[in-house]
């Protein structure tokens, strides 16, 4: 902490370009000169007359491609309350998938309580481990990996369109959102808010002048969105467009564009709602489901409201300080999902409004450790590339506690850190090391 | 240009900021709206959809004669066959149907509908015994289905004596709830109380962790033991079938024999009654033939009423004129007042003027010149009505009312039924005199028998029950009946002197059909005409058949009533001659079952019967020596040197008088009389016509103490080939006995 301190430098001072590990050591000695990305530093010669060495070699490739090559300290306290989440997130898995996983393995063999815990945390221990070594990267690389990132999502978002009902896109409810490769299965959608993000900040951080334009400021963005959130609810995935539409939002307007087109984006929203009102039936398929959210315990005839049923009752359950840790009953086969979507049902019956408070207390530290390193990021690619990650983080947050505190009716949201779902799991992880990366250049107080 | 975040951006990022705080802050007010305002509601809901009491069977308490060993009454596990349809594999449907239709012995379809139900819960069939509860689990298991078919335990009555004292054990209910008898009347106590199993189940109804288990185990039911002794309830069956046989008695009869000192029923039998193992079917096929006979809208109310009386305890529930087994109450009164003595005497003119009326009422004799002792023997009416008279209104309904008639007795059996009386005011001359000699006032015949122990034990009016004491399932004694006794009635040397009184009249009276020798019976008989109800046919006359005693004299023991209602007119109706004959058997089977010393008198002494010694092996020389030294008379028959055979037999019983037959060879033993018809017949009669027989005769009832009796019964039946000098017992009443 002490040296970190020392390190409290301007905004263009670095420790990347030592490639010595002992840089703690010497943060003094950390030149400036390399500051800008994507210039090596090349140390010519030095290999050519000396006998071969793998540390040396190592120390090259190191050099060469800017691999492991960040060397400024975390953010700490971003760490502890990922950390913190993460821990807080496995324990409460563990609880509320209790009964569900001992009931859908009781007609099994060996019948288990832990077939959801397991493999969770043999992800985390994966995704933590993939987190560091991406926060060591250095985040400028993935200026290249924009465009093939986006290639890739849409590759894999006109999949699961093409193959529907193959053995890689099975029909799950009725959608077709999940990619079935072998012993990894993910959503499309989940790597698409990703490449959005990544490809937004990358022109935004190139274009940042031009973002008043229609040209350079709108019109790119605006395409690129109709394409991702267009695939994506095809799926149909309304939930994930939602997200990929509200982090879509909050790019662009961080990234300057005019106010106007938010009034334009809003307009097109009304005109939109009014011609589902007036010339389809989509409302009438609504209004029940409008009426079953304002009020679930009586809603219209037809609507199912079970699961907000439930979620209430189990948030209610906890009362201030909970059942205890273990001890709720809705988990008992009466709450669906309660190892997914509706996990922080079961914090708030089992640790009660403290539990619950705790939660978004963390999640409000992280999202405001993760703002305060992305607004001291040195560029304005780590700064879009960092707002991005942890407004994707946030508003999955915030919606999915909407959803189970019935603020907003209900639609598939899950908590981060918390719900079930591996790759998912690491993907966010890995995001997070994208998060940590920045902040080892960021110019902030690392606390 | 600035390489890093711009003013623009730092505003723009606060501005979605405080988006955030504002989402963060709607969240946190509905937390607390949900888990502080609303909390304690949402919390009892969730509570609620997981609470599922269930309920523990008490095992209900088994009910035993009073030797405590003998079951009457027990519980045994049986199941209740049910469905979870909503868990039953849509393939598996049918197989479950089908199967379970086949083992329960159902119709398919009933099942497949069942099984069919869009229900969590639904039953299918109850009380099924554990072997079928055994077969469904083999069709579960050889067709792998796990769920969906419950089968819970639950218990079913069985009484292991089947039809025998139905009318005072009862029975029960599908959920085991008493309905009739001892199990209606202490249900609460043999129930037991069923405990609760308050289990959290999740939302497919199985259990969840122990911890949310909450148990309330379910208390058995006490056993209950009976002051009823299975081997005197026998007793009692059998005269009472015996006697119904013998009179074709119409509408059933009770017999009741309880302890006088303690007021402990011994023996409470009713006939026209039921298996309790099966109450509702009719047990007299003729009734249930004469229902199927009726037209089809009338057949539902006639069996319903052919249950009810099935199940009736006549003992308790049946009202009559007592008629004149009251006069050892109104007896009672009289010597306790001081109104007459045994030697008071009294002039019986056939005819009785009633005081201060015009109403005459007949003797149903005429008695002349009687004391009060022949009074009581000869039954005569005129002599009661003279001492109700003399006691008055007043003294007589005090009497009346201090042995009980204007209570219920209490039993501990439901059904009984209310006395109907004149109270003091209402007794008008008329209605004294007939009260007097017992008409005119309706009340059971328990009543009755309580009175009569009150008049045998000293004067005490006891509490008749049934039940002698309870126990837990642990064996600790919970209740004890109360054997105290409710008042005095009478005073000790009253009870003695009236007890002297019955004991003549058994032995020489109108009650002697109930004589046993050695056994000091005092009794009294009573003959009383039915009142003419809806269903009694108006053209004929209707009587019950009575007769009231105990024993033994000197330390009266067992008091017992026999009661037949509607024996047939064309046989005979008088409680002497019918109900006494059968008094007379059980009284001597249950005081020989009590192990009650005999004691007989001299005179009786020069009339017992003897038995046969044993001479079967013997010469013929020390067998004639053995039968003499005996005081019997020897008779051989063939010409061998030692006994083959001898009639009767070692341990038979044989008049003192009597004769051996000694059989010394094989021809001799192959030689056989016919018994000759000895029906009818006076006591000398009888005896003459034996010896021509060549058999013997041992006599019981009346003619042991009267001259004048006539033979009734024989037990070997006319015509039967016998071997010379077997005994026939021939049993004599006294002709004509009336009230």
């Amino acid at each position: 902490m002490r040296e970190q301190k020392k390190r409290r430098t301007g905004p263009g001072k670095i420790n990347r370009a030592d490639s010595r590990t002992k840089q703690k050591k010497r943060p003094a000695a950390a030149p400036a000169q390399s500051r800008a990305a994507g210039t090596a530093v090349t140390i010519p010669n030095e290999s050519a007359h000396m006998p071969f060495s793998p540390r040396r070699a190592m120390k090259k490739v190191r050099r060469k491609y800017k691999i492991f090559s960040v060397r400024g300290g975390v953010d700490r306290m971003f760490l502890y309350v990922l950390m913190a989440l993460l821990v807080f997130g496995l324990v409460m898995l563990f609880s509320s998938s209790y009964a569900v996983s001992y009931f859908e393995s009781s007609g099994s063999k060996s019948p288990s309580s832990y077939n959801y815990i397991r493999p969770q945390l043999i992800f985390a221990a994966l995704g933590c481990t993939i987190m560091f070594a991406v926060s060591f990267f250095d985040y400028h690389h993935l200026h290249k990996f924009a465009f093939p990132v986006l290639g890739i999502t849409l590759l894999m978002l006109v999949a699961v369109r093409v193959l529907r009902d193959t053995s890689l896109v099975p029909n799950i409810n009725g959608t077709y959102r999940w990619l079935y490769l072998g012993p990894i299965n993910f959503q499309p959608s989940e790597i698409a808010k990703f490449a959005l993000i990544l490809i937004f900040a990358h022109l935004i951080s190139i274009n940042y002048d031009k973002m008043e334009t229609f040209r350079y400021g709108v019109l790119p963005y605006g395409l690129l969105l109709a394409l991702i959130a267009g695939l994506v609810i095809m799926e149909p995935h309304v939930s994930a467009t939602v997200i990929i539409v509200l982090l879509a939002a909050v790019m662009l307007w961080v990234g300057g564009i005019k106010k106007r087109w938010y009034l334009l984006a809003l307009l097109v929203a009304v005109l939109a709602a009014a011609y589902l009102f007036f010339f389809t039936d989509k409302f009438e398929y609504a209004i029940p489901r409008v009426l079953g959210w304002l009020d679930p315990f009586n809603p219209p005839e037809g609507t199912d409201t079970w699961q907000t049923q439930q979620s209430l009752m189990a948030i209610g359950s906890g009362r201030f300080f909970g059942l205890g840790l273990a001890q709720s009953r809705q988990k008992y086969l009466y709450l669906p999902e309660p190892e997914n979507d509706f996990i922080f049902a079961i914090v708030c019956e089992e640790l009660g409004f403290i539990g619950a408070l705790a939660v978004i207390i963390l999640f409000a530290l992280l999202i405001w450790r993760g703002v305060i390193i992305s607004l001291g990021a040195k560029d304005k690619f780590g700064m879009m590339l960092g707002i991005g990650l942890t407004a994707q983080v946030g508003i999955q947050a915030i919606l999915n506690i909407c959803v189970v505190t019935n603020t907003i009716p209900n639609t598939g949201i899950s908590l981060p850190f918390f719900s079930y779902g591996g790759t998912s799991l690491v993907m966010l992880l890995a995001e997070m090391g994208v998060v940590l990366s920045i902040s080892r250049t960021s110019n902030v107080d690392k606390i | 240009m600035a390489k890093g975040t711009t003013v623009r951006m730092w505003r723009r990022v606060c501005i979605l900021l405080v988006f955030m705080a504002i989402a963060l802050g709607v969240v946190i007010f509905n937390l607390i709206r949900l888990q502080i305002i609303d909390g304690e509601e949402l919390k009892r809901a969730a509570i609620d959809q997981s609470l599922r009491p269930t309920k523990l069977t008490a095992q209900r308490g088994t009910i035993y004669d009073c030797s405590g060993t003998k079951i009457l009454a027990k519980s045994a596990s049986v199941w209740t066959v049910a469905l979870e349809p909503i868990h039953i594999e849509e393939e598996d449907k049918p197989t479950v149907a089908r199967e379970l239709a086949r083992i329960l012995d159902m119709e398919e379809a009933d099942v497949l509908e069942l099984v069919n139900k869009d229900t969590y819960f639904t039953y299918v069939k109850r009380k099924v015994e554990t072997e079928i509860k055994d077969e469904i689990l083999a069709f579960e298991k050889e067709y792998g289905i796990s769920r969906g078919i419950q089968l819970i335990e639950d218990y079913k009555r069985y009484y292991p004596y089947g039809n025998f004292m139905g009318p005072v054990l009862g029975f029960t209910g599908t959920d085991s709830q008493g309905l009739s008898g001892l199990e209606y009347q202490y249900d609460s106590e043999l129930s037991g109380t069923a405990g609760r199993l308050v289990t959290a189940k999740n939302a497919v109804g199985s259990d969840m962790p122990f911890q949310y288990e909450q148990r309330v185990e379910a208390e058995d039911g006490y056993d209950l033991v009976l002051t009823i002794d299975e081997g005197i309830q026998h007793f009692l069956e059998e005269g009472l079938e015996e006697g119904i046989a013998n009179f074709n008695v119409a509408n059933g009869a009770c017999a009741v024999a309880m302890d006088v000192n303690t007021g402990a029923i011994l023996g409470l039998a009713t006939k026209g009654d039921y298996d309790p193992n099966d109450p509702w079917t009719i047990a007299d096929e003729e009734v249930q033939k004469e229902i199927d006979a009726l037209p089809e809208d009338e057949q539902e109310a006639a069996t319903s009423a052919a249950l009810q009386k099935q199940w009736r305890n006549k003992a308790i529930s049946d009202t009559y004129y007592p008629g004149s087994v009251f006069k050892m109450c109104t007896g009672s009164m009289a010597l306790e007042e001081d109104i007459v003595s045994e030697e008071t005497t009294f002039t019986c003119n056939h005819s009785y003027q009633v005081s201060g009326t015009g109403v005459y009422i007949n003797c149903w004799s005429t008695h002349g010149t009687e004391t009060f002792v022949q009074g009581v023997c000869n039954s005569c009416n005129p002599f009661f009505m003279y001492i109700g008279e003399q006691l008055g209104p007043n003294l007589f309904f005090k009497y009346f009312e201090a042995f009980g008639f204007t209570q219920k007795t209490g039993i501990d059996l439901p059904g009984e039924a209310n006395t109907i009386y004149y109270t003091a005011d209402q007794l008008n001359p008329v209605e004294l005199a007939t009260e007097s000699f017992g008409q005119n006032f309706s009340i059971t015949p328990i009543h009755m028998l309580a009175a009569a122990a009150a008049v045998a034990n000293g004067g005490y009016l006891v509490q008749p029950h049934v039940v002698d004491h309870m126990l837990d399932s642990d064996g600790n004694i919970v209740m004890s009946a109360d054997t105290s006794y409710k008042r005095q009635v009478i005073s000790k040397e009253t009870s003695e002197r009236m007890t002297k009184i019955l004991n003549q009249n058994a032995t020489s009276g109108t009650a002697q059909s109930g004589y046993i020798a050695g056994y000091q019976v005092c009794g009294k008989t009573g003959t009383s005409q039915k009142i003419l109800e809806d269903n009694l046919d108006p053209t004929k006359k209707h009587y019950i058949a009575s007769y009231c005693g105990f024993a033994p004299a000197d330390d009266p023991q067992v008091a017992l009533l026999i009661y037949f209602d509607e024996p047939d007119p064309t046989i005979n109706y008088y409680g002497g001659t019918v109900a006494g004959p059968t008094f007379e058997k059980c009284m001597k089977q249950i005081l020989d079952y009590l192990g009650t010393e005999r004691k007989y008198t001299q005179e009786e002494l020069e009339k017992i019967d003897t038995t046969a010694p044993s001479v079967t092996g013997q010469t013929v020389e020390e067998a004639v020596k053995t039968v003499e030294d005996a005081g019997l008379t020897v008779k051989i028959r063939g010409n061998g040197d030692t006994v083959l055979e001898q009639v009767p037999a070692f341990g038979e019983e044989l008049p003192q008088d009597g004769t051996i037959v000694l059989y010394t060879d094989e021809e001799s033993t192959e030689t056989t009389v016919k018994v000759p018809n000895l029906k009818g017949l006076s006591l000398s009669a009888a005896n003459q016509t034996a010896v021509n027989a060549g058999i013997q005769i041992k006599v019981t009832g009346a003619a042991l103490t009267s001259s004048s009796s006539i033979s009734q019964t024989q037990d070997i039946e006319e015509g039967t080939e016998v071997k010379p000098g077997t005994v026939v017992t021939v049993s004599f009443v006294e002709p004509d006995q009336v009230a």
